[in-house]
């Protein structure tokens, strides 16, 4: 087929136009609409007022309160999964005795849907019923504030998140230890290197390239978590909980004011780019490094 | 020839009076006609809902496909089909706050519909006030809803407890009049070593809770002497939720959250109803469902021991226009129509609008709703002056003393003068949602009763300025019941 062959056009142009129509369109539709002062309830006439809900938003506490709660539960849930799931996948990579049975029973809480994980979750924390508190009363504790209190209601949200997402990193690590070469370890044997040094000078390095990755993939999914906290706590008490996802949702789908929304949906994005770019920003001269 | 017409004839009349003889089953017929409702999830109005369908059904020959959704998300499911002016849904149950919101794209209730025996069985409080937005019928009540109190009588009656209170506190031991006596009460019998706390009301965020406060703070700000400005001043649309009234309201609410069961703090009323049928507290505030479920022999362990009465009162309430308190000759009781019970109607874009107009008469007749009422769970609370009448109808639940005052407090809450109706408004859900952010930072001891109050009202008169304030403030009486501002 000739380069200037006018047939490209029948394969290019159907995929150009649904991309553009799935995709840009709507983004631009938002971003058109985040200029506006726009409700659906009650009915009001869309009005320009170019970047005033930006200057709303960024002005607004509550917003500025979401994003640290997001960034919290992202930046400890994430790190609590890599050291857990880093750790059991090189204990699984060990060949423990009944290692097949742990892989599968590991990686079932992945595969339940996160409202389901959430609903026995707020049971298992219920205050007055849930067995937790049950069991703590057992040894003459007092019960726990679960969920009633910001800090422990956090903390529940983020044990949550890393009993159901530790198994994704599992499983990424453990195909990634698989293809790490024998022979590095063998020489590493024959040099007298501890288990200690073979893990710090071979397989931590050799395995940076896919936990970067897997990292970067759980934290900008954390940054979405929106069904864990909308059934756990309803983003309360107060605003405690509240993540930027659950924040737009309450502005978008409670109050139909679809201009802030769209506002506080670019912000969300610039901030999750920004926050993207930083991370592979400093990993990459220990990425060069490994090439 | 002639013999084969005539048994081809025969047969054909037959068939015909076979085929009329099915229709006239079918009164009027809707064969072939499927009705979807939207509620939220069961078993609170979705089982009403389907008990209404099995009888529509059986006379109508039509089905009722009953769609639900949680609670949080019903207005979001609702008002995002009506907007779109899809045809999801032939009917909709919905809170009355939210009739504002949903008006534009409602169709009016039939004029036949609007009179008759039935029609006039529907208390007033609901027909005249509820059901009303503008001069014009787009709902009909499927519920009636209006806070009462719930008490244990064993623990009342009990003359060892009556003595220890009386010596306590130097008045007899009895449904309270005040909100203040309704503390002492929760105090006197909070006693976590022999698993019996004070009292229980809705705290969590999303749980019911805005109301249970709004029924504290109705005895201190719905003034008669100044009808309708318990939320707004009707004159000026501005927001009242920060005065003196309202501040004893939630500094009562904040201490009525520290006499509960552990971590009271996350009940919804859900949890309400649990804590008194499970026989944890002493006394309660809530819907009707508390005491219908805390009677019932297979709900409850308190059953045959529910006593019921008006929400206390008080004899000073907040005058919004004089900015002073108004002192009133004796306590006035202060009930509340909190929320105001479910509501349907027929969305304008509705393929089966004469049907499902239908469906809400059958649905709403004193026979279907009255077996409602009585079932424990339905979520249906008495709004026909037929469901507190007839006793006999209620024997079946309750003792003939506990179905004497559940009525009572029922009727006499709804028809009392003084009845404060819910909050009805555009964007209800943007003026809700920092009332609960902002009970949420003081129940959790975060700021300030007067703070938290403070912080809704600069938020009101924000979201009224944008709504647009003369269009709120024609909302906001057509609500109260008042006439329009010149």
């Amino acid at each position: 087929m000739m380069r200037n062959d006018p047939i490209k056009h029948v394969f290019i142009w159907p995929a150009v136009l649904v991309v553009l129509a799935i995709s840009i369109f709507p983004l631009i539709y938002s971003l058109t609409t985040s200029f506006l002062s726009y409700r659906l309830i009650p009915p009001i006439p869309p009005r320009v007022v170019w970047l005033g809900n930006y200057v709303t938003l960024l002005q607004e506490p509550r917003f500025w309160n979401a994003l640290f709660t997001t960034t919290l539960i992202a930046l400890i849930a994430v790190g609590l999964q890599y050291a857990i799931g880093f750790g059991v996948a090189l204990a699984l990579n060990a060949r423990v005795p009944g290692e097949r049975l742990f892989r599968v029973a590991l990686l079932l809480p992945m595969l339940l849907a996160p409202v389901a994980v959430a609903l026995v979750a707020r049971m298992i924390f219920n205050p007055t019923m849930g067995p937790l508190n049950q069991f703590l009363a057992k040894f003459g504790l007092a019960n726990l504030p679960f969920l009633t209190n910001g800090h422990w209601a956090l903390a529940c949200i983020i044990a949550v998140e890393v009993w159901q997402w530790t198994p994704f990193i599992i499983l990424m690590m453990l195909a990634g230890l698989q293809t790490l070469p024998e022979d590095v370890y063998e020489a590493a044997e024959l040099e007298n290197a501890s288990a200690w040094q073979q893990f710090w000078g071979i397989t931590f390095p050799m395995m940076l390239p896919i936990s970067a990755a897997v990292v970067f993939i759980r934290l900008i999914e954390s940054y979405k978590i929106m069904d864990t906290v909308f059934v756990m706590t309803g983003g309360g008490p107060g605003v405690d909980t509240e993540t930027l996802t659950l924040f737009a949702y309450q502005e978008g789908f409670k109050k139909f004011n679809l201009g802030y929304t769209s506002a506080l949906s670019f912000l969300f994005l610039i901030a999750i780019t920004i926050i993207g770019v930083t991370y592979l920003a400093l990993l990459r001269p220990h990425l060069e490094k490994r090439r | 020839m002639l013999r084969r017409t005539f048994l081809m004839l025969t047969t054909s009349l037959a068939i015909a009076g076979a085929a009329s003889q099915a229709n006239a089953a079918c009164s009027p017929d809707y064969t072939g006609v499927t009705l979807t409702v939207a509620s939220q999830t069961g078993p609170y109005i979705a089982s009403a809902l389907k008990l209404g369908a099995d009888e529509w059904a059986k006379k109508t020959c039509g089905k009722v496909n009953v769609v639900e959704f949680p609670w949080s998300e019903l207005y979001p499911k609702i008002a995002t089909s009506l907007t779109a002016s899809d045809a999801t849904f032939d009917l909709v149950s919905f809170a009355p706050a939210w009739l504002p919101d949903f008006v534009p794209y409602l169709s009016e209730m039939p004029k036949e519909m609007q009179s008759g025996k039935d029609w006039d069985d529907i208390e007033p409080a609901y027909r005249e006030r509820l059901m009303v937005w503008e001069g014009k019928i787009y709902s009909q009540s499927m519920d009636g809803d209006v806070h009462t109190y719930t008490y244990r009588t064993d623990l009342f009656s009990d003359p060892k407890e009556k003595d220890a209170f009386k010596a306590k506190y130097g008045y007899d031991l009895a449904p309270p009049k005040t909100w203040k006596q309704y503390l002492d009460i929760a105090e006197f019998f909070q006693r976590p070593d022999k698993g019996l706390w004070g009292t229980a009301e809705a705290f969590r965020r999303g749980g019911q809770q805005f109301w249970f406060f709004f029924s504290h703070a109705a005895a201190y700000t719905n003034n008669p002497n100044y009808p309708g400005a318990m939320f707004f001043d009707p004159e000026t649309m501005d927001a009242q939720i920060n005065n003196p009234g309202w501040v004893k309201g939630l500094e009562e609410y904040i201490r009525a959250s520290k006499l509960g069961p552990p971590n009271a703090l996350n009940f919804s009323f859900g949890e309400v109803n649990a804590a008194v049928a499970g026989g944890q507290v002493a006394e309660s505030i809530g819907w009707g469902d508390t005491g219908v479920i805390a009677a019932d022999p297979k709900q409850s362990k308190i059953s045959g021991k529910v006593g019921s009465a008006m929400l206390p009162g008080s004899d000073e309430i907040w005058n919004a226009k004089s900015k002073k308190w108004d002192k009133f000759p004796s306590v006035l009781p202060g009930p509340f129509m909190a929320f105001g019970g479910w509501q349907i109607a027929v969305p304008k874009a509705g393929k089966n609008q004469q049907a499902a107009w239908d469906f809400v008469k059958t649905l709403t007749s004193p026979d279907v709703s009255g077996q409602a009422a009585i079932t424990g769970g339905s979520g249906v609370n008495p709004y026909r002056k037929s469901h507190t009448a007839n006793l006999q109808l209620w024997s079946k639940i309750f003792t003939p003393e506990e179905a004497k005052e559940y009525l009572g407090a029922q009727s006499d809450s709804i028809n009392a003068k003084n009845v404060a109706l819910d909050m009805r408004l555009p964007g209800y859900f943007s003026y809700t949602e920092v009332v609960e952010i902002e009970l949420g930072k003081a129940l959790a001891g975060q700021t300030t009763p007067q703070a938290a109050l403070d912080a809704m009202a600069k938020e009101w008169n924000r979201l009224t300025d944008e709504f647009g304030r003369a269009k709120q403030l024609a909302a906001y009486r057509a609500a109260m019941g008042l006439p329009p501002k010149n």
